[in-house]
């Protein structure tokens, strides 16, 4: 018999305008209410309460306990309302952090149902009904309509920069651009900022307090620009027309991935030996003298 | 203080106002729309408005580093005003409002998206 798949599951609990909670295996939890999603959380994404905490509004203690507060109410808990009503935020920015951190989760936990690798698990889903989150109920995303988004991230990330090398991988900076010139976004400049050669984009929008989704595609378009160490640098890749100067300058050399475990591998020409090298220098040499 | 929803709202009390659409920039996400026909192709298109213009005007800027109130672009047909709202969390909320020429007042249309925007977002 086969496993219902996340994607009949949901739209399943959509017909059925079911109120409850669908945990995802150990990824996380959607929250639906009458039908439509209402919220969700990702263990690798920021939810609600770290977004606001990092964004300094409010403090840890100060989210536990209005969480605290909302769950022992017996009503509908409608915790969010309390912290409007507190001054912490607007009802406008309250709907956008829910809003915001729900597609964020969803993306993470709903892309692998949308193009599942074959013989991959299906996680194991479990719905426990009439359970409600904490921050209560503050936008509806249908589930078909929330799944139209995911797959249009999921083509925005690949347009971006289309390979997920960069995703699970370390974030590490080239020593110099491949440029005179760079423009950065914000989140770009937060992310080559936090980035200390060891943090996973995850672990960097956990750090920075930021969406995963736009973390990644801030990395992803870090990486497009040529700013970031990709794999590509060290294995078979097509070159770029200029051969790139390597063992002379270490501390390049050494911020490539790779370069300690493929060091049995030559991944970059010798200066001294590269003919390419020799003919530019000829060429200098000509024109210098030309102009004299 | 106002949600989302009113917001768009609010926004199309504007005199001259043709529609409105509120796009989340990072993502170029539809949030929310009202007399748009394609809010999804709307918010693409603005988002990548927005951020040409944030990129163009970085380079002609001598320091580098740009902050947009808003962007108004006058079109043969309509005026086009974009308005970026900080978050806390994410990259900016950009409120965007097509204008009739012939009805609107620009600034006074300005005037009122800066006081909504201040209404949704507290920044």
């Amino acid at each position: 018999m086969a496993i219902a798949t996340l994607d009949s599951v949901l739209a399943g609990l959509a017909q059925d305008r079911a109120t409850g909670s669908l945990r995802i295996g150990r990824a996380g939890t959607i929250f639906l209410t009458r039908g439509r999603v209402s919220y969700a959380e990702c263990t690798g994404t920021p939810g609600v309460e770290e977004l606001l905490t990092a964004s300094g509004r409010i403090s840890a203690g100060a989210v536990r306990k209005a969480r605290q507060a909302a769950v022992a109410r017996t009503e509908p808990p409608s915790g969010g309302d309390t912290l409007v009503g507190d001054g912490v935020l607007t009802r406008g920015e309250l709907e956008f952090c829910v809003l915001g951190a729900t597609l964020d989760a969803s993306f993470f936990l709903l892309e692998p149902a949308l193009a599942p690798a074959p013989g991959a698990a299906v996680p194991r889903s479990r719905f426990r009904d009439g359970e409600r989150h904490w921050l209560g109920t503050h936008w509806f995303f249908d589930v078909p309509g929330l799944f139209q988004e995911c797959r249009r991230r999921k083509a925005r990330l690949d347009r971006a920069w289309p390979s997920s090398e960069l995703d699970t991988q370390p974030v590490i900076p080239v020593r110099r651009i491949p440029g005179r010139h760079v423009v950065l976004t914000a989140l770009q400049w937060e992310v080559l900022l936090g980035a200390d050669t060891t943090a996973t984009p995850a672990e960097l929008a956990r750090r920075l307090g930021r969406p995963a989704y736009s973390t990644l595609l801030a990395v992803r378009e870090l990486g497009a620009a040529g700013l970031l160490a990709t794999r590509a640098d060290s294995a078979g890749q097509p070159r770029p027309a200029l051969p790139k100067r390597a063992e002379r300058s270490g501390p390049r050399a050494e911020l490539r991935p790779g370069a300690g475990r493929d060091a049995a591998q030559p991944h970059l020409p010798q200066v001294s030996a590269d003919p390419t090298d020799v003919n530019l220098l000829i060429r200098l040499r000509d024109a210098l003298e030309a102009l004299q | 203080m106002i949600g989302i929803e009113d917001c768009l709202s609010e926004a199309m009390t504007i005199p001259g106002a043709l529609d409105a659409i509120l796009v989340d920039h990072t993502s170029g996400m539809a949030v929310a729309a009202e007399g748009v026909p394609y809010p999804e192709g709307s918010a693409a298109g603005l988002s990548e408005a927005f951020r040409a213009t944030l990129d163009g005007l970085a380079l002609s800027t001598p320091d580098g580093t740009i902050r947009i109130e808003d962007v108004i672009v006058t079109t043969d047909r309509a005026y086009h005003l974009i308005k970026p709202m900080e978050t806390m969390f994410d990259g900016p909320l950009l409120i965007c409002l097509r204008l009739d020429p012939d009805r609107a007042n620009l600034a006074l249309a300005l005037r009122r998206l800066q006081a909504i925007s201040h209404r949704l977002i507290a920044s």
